[in-house]
This record gives structure tokens, sequence and C-alpha cells, in this order.
């Protein structure tokens, strides 16, 4: 009943979106795992001519058909991931701001001492003795928090700016734009696959802090927030329990855009050479074909029009919704 | 009023230090000295001859200011951790910071502060053709399409497909299409032509708009479609507020009440893209000037990275930082005297 309520409800445009971002994820699903060789014998050939490469070769011989796919593989692999993990990292920090802002959380006088000392002792001890170190700090910090217990009875908590930190790092990592940010740190050390995921969330996570801080501010002044406050009940479970089902749709209709954009700046990271290792096929690498060779059209026809349907696809999710 | 302004001038300045001071000791940090004298000493045939290679080494570490400990502490194996003073690479290079100086570049001959301003001379002119044309192209069709619903519809369906394009093959289409000798070689395919050639003070801007046209095309066409979605978006729901009917109803026609009632309400909301624009005017467009061969700050910036160059990436990162910032304090500015009822929040 839902599912024909469903399918009567979206236009025609919605369904082709969807059938072919599949297509992408089957693609993505069925790729070779291991490169065939390149074909020294059919250099820069045209597509359609070719029974062996029917989408063409690029000028080092290797199928554009098969990069395609492996490409699709790609794509999938590295902007889901890391739109998830932007978007993990950013709700966490942005509803804490939100919540918490500069007042609300006040870190207990036992609490800053076993965490602070033990840290400190660290960096005075320096990179030696890991083990002892390993062992024995985490037992110090459990003996100051019990010992501080009962010392500290009574007294105030200090208020951690949670919500000034936050809002700080999110402007210090805007201060650069995104691509200038990623070409220093490739300069500094070429990403792997999992080092590129993971430079891509650290750097990306802003937007949804940002909009996750605003939702959160939102819900938090409407009265049954209110209430469960005054009921007392803990922060995280306020946070989990009331905030959170009203404010995670914010994210919901970010997500097709985020991923699209993950792509479109992963493909030109590659275009330039400074994204994935050069052993990754991707759609951006077989699009910088183009440069060495520029009247192989096919070369960017086929990368091209896949990588336009995608994006269009994606931000067609994100209007409907 | 000036107390805010402080405070801004404060967090402002304090960011870029932080920015700063993470870039330069992460870049420093990944430096490889031993490779460094290496490519410097064979690269430079009249240096690779000379007996003195040790002393000539030296000479070297001491210009890149790569002959002292990286920071004030720094950690030894069998003594520990060790304070070195103000003789160390950090404080040598915030005093040089001080005093307008952002070091030399590894690879090229020049101090820092003579590339960046050579890359500026051609990146300014390509960007803020691209975005004064693209701002004005935005206004022009937002309010063309405002009162024309057909084509309004048509203009966002276009608009939206535009969008999904990313820079780097918009940017290969056009020049394949439009700088091709096979299809059609209008414009020229990359540089800036020859700058020795003799040219009276006439031709030269008609020449350089002419070797500008395809990349400054290309910026326009990716930027066109957030800034006209969005002020499309504004007006609308600018012209269903009551004092436009009021406009109407006292006589003003339907393009007076756009123009002169609803466009100042709906750039509003534009003013915030300006912290967006200004930095990457900077920064140029690295995709373009690739393409292009432009010499510009994004191709610096591109070729810093390739080759390490570590002193002309943080030159250029601070300098976009830098403008960034001064970009945030321009729009507050502006917002405040586009509608004085915002009153921003400390």
């Amino acid at each position: 009943m839902r599912a024909a309520a469903l399918y009567t409800r979206q236009p025609r445009h919605w369904w082709l979106a969807v059938s072919w971002l599949t297509v992408v994820c089957l693609a993505a699903l069925l790729a070779p795992v291991a490169s065939s060789p390149p074909d020294f014998a059919q250099l820069s050939q045209p597509p359609f001519l070719n029974a062996r490469h029917w989408l063409g070769t690029n000028a080092q011989g290797l199928d554009v058909g098969q990069a395609l796919l492996q490409g699709a593989r790609t794509v999938v692999v590295v902007s889901v991931p890391a739109t998830l993990l932007t978007f993990l990292l950013g709700s966490i920090m942005g509803s804490l701001a939100g919540f918490l802002q500069n007042n609300r959380w006040q870190a207990s006088p036992q609490l800053l001492l076993s965490i602070l000392l033990p840290l400190a002792s660290s960096i005075f001890i320096g990179p030696r003795w890991l083990v002892a170190q390993l062992l024995l700090l985490p037992c110090l910090a459990t003996l100051l928090w019990l010992g501080g217990c009962q010392v500290f009875r009574g007294w105030r908590g200090v208020p951690v700016p949670v919500d000034t930190l936050v809002m700080g790092m999110i402007s210090l990592l805007d201060s650069l734009p995104l691509l200038i940010l990623v070409l220093i740190a490739a300069a500094v050390q070429r990403p792997s696959l999992s080092g590129l995921l993971l430079l891509l969330s650290l750097t990306c996570w802003t937007t949804p802090a940002r909009l996750m801080r605003a939702a959160t501010l939102r819900v938090k002044a409407l009265p049954y927030t209110e209430a469960a406050e005054a009921a007392g009940l803990p922060a995280t479970q306020i946070i989990r329990r009331h905030i959170w089902p009203n404010t995670w749709q914010v994210l919901l209709t970010r997500f097709p855009l985020t991923v699209a954009m993950l792509i479109g700046f992963e493909t030109t990271l590659s275009f330039l050479g400074v994204g994935l290792p050069p052993e990754v096929p991707s759609w951006g690498r077989l699009l910088a074909g183009i440069r060495q060779s520029p009247t192989d059209w096919w070369l960017l026809a086929w990368p091209g029009l896949a990588l336009v349907l995608t994006i269009l696809s994606l931000q067609l999710l994100a209007r409907r919704k | 009023m000036i107390r805010r302004a402080l405070r801004q001038g404060l967090r402002g300045f304090l960011l870029t230090w932080l920015t700063l001071s993470t870039l330069f000791l992460a870049t420093r940090a990944a430096t490889d000295k031993a490779t460094l004298i290496q490519s410097t000493l064979e690269g430079n045939a009249r240096l690779s001859g000379l007996p003195e290679q040790l002393a000539l080494t030296q000479q070297l570490l001491h210009r890149y200011n790569l002959d002292r400990p990286l920071f004030y502490l720094s950690w030894q194996p069998a003594a520990g951790w060790q304070w070195h003073g103000s003789h160390n690479q950090y404080h040598q290079w915030l005093l040089q910071l001080a005093q307008g100086s952002l070091g030399y570049s590894y690879q090229q001959d020049a101090p820092v502060i003579h590339l960046l301003g050579r890359a500026l001379r051609y990146t300014l002119p390509l960007t803020m053709l691209a975005a004064g044309l693209s701002l004005l192209l935005a206004i022009q069709l937002a309010l063309w399409v405002s009162c024309r619903p057909t084509a309004r519809s048509l203009m966002l369906a276009v608009l939206h497909a535009l969008q999904s394009i990313p820079l780097v093959l918009l940017t290969v289409c056009l020049l394949l299409l439009l700088a091709n000798p096979d299809v059609v070689a209008w414009f020229p395919a990359f540089g800036l032509g020859d700058a020795e050639t003799e040219m009276n003070w006439l031709q030269q801007p008609g020449y350089l708009l002419y070797h500008l046209t395809l990349p400054v095309l290309s910026l326009v066409l990716v930027s066109l479609p957030a800034l006209t979605i969005q002020l499309d978006g504004a007006l609308r729901q600018e012209l269903s507020q009551k004092y436009i009917v009021t406009a109407r109803a006292k006589g003003a026609s339907r393009s007076r009440a756009v123009r002169q009632h609803a466009l100042r309400n709906a750039l509003l909301p534009s003013i915030t893209l300006l912290t967006e624009l200004l930095p990457s005017l900077v920064a140029g467009s690295v995709v373009v000037e690739v393409l292009f061969a432009l010499p510009g700050m994004g191709r610096l910036l591109a070729e810093a990275a390739a080759t390490q160059d570590y002193p002309v990436l943080v030159g250029a990162a601070g300098l976009t930082a830098l403008v960034r910032l001064l970009a945030q304090a321009l729009a507050d500015m502006l917002y405040q005297m586009a509608d004085p009822r915002i009153r921003l929040s400390q």
C-alpha cells in the first residue's frame, strides 16, 4: 500500500535518477577487481569499431569501458563512506555545541584533574616506556577520580566552552578553501585511499556541524525539551531521545548534495593528479587522458557523461525529498 | 562598535596565526633536507661543479632557514625534552613574517613574496572579471525571469543541469570545442600570448581580453547557477510580501516594483556569498589556470604542491586566509549598512 503510494507520488525523472544510481552501484559491485593488461596492439581506438573494446581505448591501450566500471567502484567507495563519516562527525560536534553551549557542561574538578594530570605527565615523559605508560596512566586517572570524588565533594564545576571551541575549529578549517587545504595535505603526504577518505571527512564536517547546531538550538528552545530538562534527564539522553529525532532530517536533504560535491571534488583531484594513488582507476584520471591526446573525444565523452548523470541524479534526489 | 571591531580583529589575527603556524610546522617537519639540497645542487649546473660542497650546503640551509631546530622544544631520545630558546626555525620565521618576508622558494630562485605578486598580477584580472560578470549576469537573469513564469522554469532547469557539471569537465569541453583546430579555433588554447610583442597601450587590454575569454567564460558558467538560483528564490520570497502589493497599489509598474523595491531586500543574503567569493578570487581557480596554462596563483599553488615547494604553499595559503578574514569583516559591515535592523550578536 505504502509502496504503491510512493510509486504514484514520485515524478518520472525521480525514477530515472534512482535507476541511474542503481546502475552505478551495480557497476561498482560487478567491476573486475584486477585490471586487464593494456592492449598495446590497439592504442587510442575509437569506440563502436572494435569488437573487443567497444567503448574505445586510451593512449596507453587501456579499455575505456573497464576503466569506467572500475571508476564507478572508486566513486562509490570514496564518496559514500566519506559523506557518512563527515555527517557523523559533523552531527556529533554540531549537536554538542548547540546543546551544551558555553556553560551547560560543568566539568567537575576531579574530572579535570584526572584528565589533565596524566596527560601532562605523559607529555613530560615523552615517547618512551610506552607499555608502562599505557598501563599506569589510566590507573593514575582512576585513582585521581576516586580520590577527587571524596576530596572535592560540594565544589562547583568549571564550565567548558564547548560552543566556542567547536565554532573556533570550524572557522579555522573554513579559513582556507577546500581545494587548497587538500593540495597542501597532498604535498606533505600523498594520500592513500583510506587517507583521502579521512582527509575529506576531517575537512568537510563543518557544514553539517553548522546545520546541526542551528537545528539543535531551534529544538532546544521548544517546550518539550525544557520539560525533559526539568524532569532531570541526563544530557546524553535528552540529545538522543528528544533532540536527535527532530534534527536529523536536516541532514537528509544534504546527503545526496554532499555525495555529489565529493564526487566532483574527487574527480578534480584525480584530474590534477594529486588525489588517489595512480594505481586506483577513477573517472578523473580517465578524463585527464584527454590532455595528452586531445583528438580522442571518447576519453571525454564517456566519463564526462557518467559524471554528469550521477551528479544530476543526486541533485534531483535532494530536491524531491 | 569599536570594541566589536577590535574583538573581531583580534580573533581574526589569532585564527590566521594558528592556521599559518600549523601549516608551517607541518610542512617543515615533512621537509627532507638531504633531498632538497641535492636537488638544488643538481638543478643548478653552476653550483654542482664547485669543490666546496660542504660550505655550499651550509649556505643553502641557512638561506632556507633550515640550519637550526624546528621549534622551541624538541625531543631527544637520550636527553628527553630539550629547550632551544629563540634559536629555532619557527621563531626566525615569525620574526621574518612580522617584517613582511615570507621566506625563500625551494624550487625557484626568488623570494616567495615576489612570486606571489607576479602571480596575482595575472590572477586578479581573470577572477575579478569572472566574479563581476557572474554577479551582473545573475542579477539581470533573476530580474528578467521574475515576471515571466515560463522562461523561469526553463531557465531553472537549464541552470540545475549546468550546476551538475564540474568545473574540470566544463573547462575541458570549452577548450576542446572553441580552441581546437579540428572544430573551431576561435580562441587561443593556452597562455597569455607573448608579453614582449610590441603593442601600444590601446591594444594591450584587448589582447589580454582575447586570451582571457575562455577562462573567464568557464568560471562564469560554473559560478552563475548557484548565484542565480539563490537570488531568484530570494526575489520570489520578497515579491510575495505585502509591501510589494502596496507599491503596486500606489501605481508602480511591475518592473519598477521588482527593481526598486524587491531587489534591494533580495540582495541581502547574497552579501554572505562575498566571504566565499573573495578568497577564491585570490586563490584563483586552480583548475582553470592549470588547464589554460595561465601563470597565476592557482597554477603557482598546484606547481608548488607537486614539487613540494613548502614556503610558496604556506605563503599562498596565508594570503588566502587573510583575504577571507577581510572578506568576512567586509560582509559584516555591508550587512549592517544594507539592513540597519540587524544587530549582530556578540
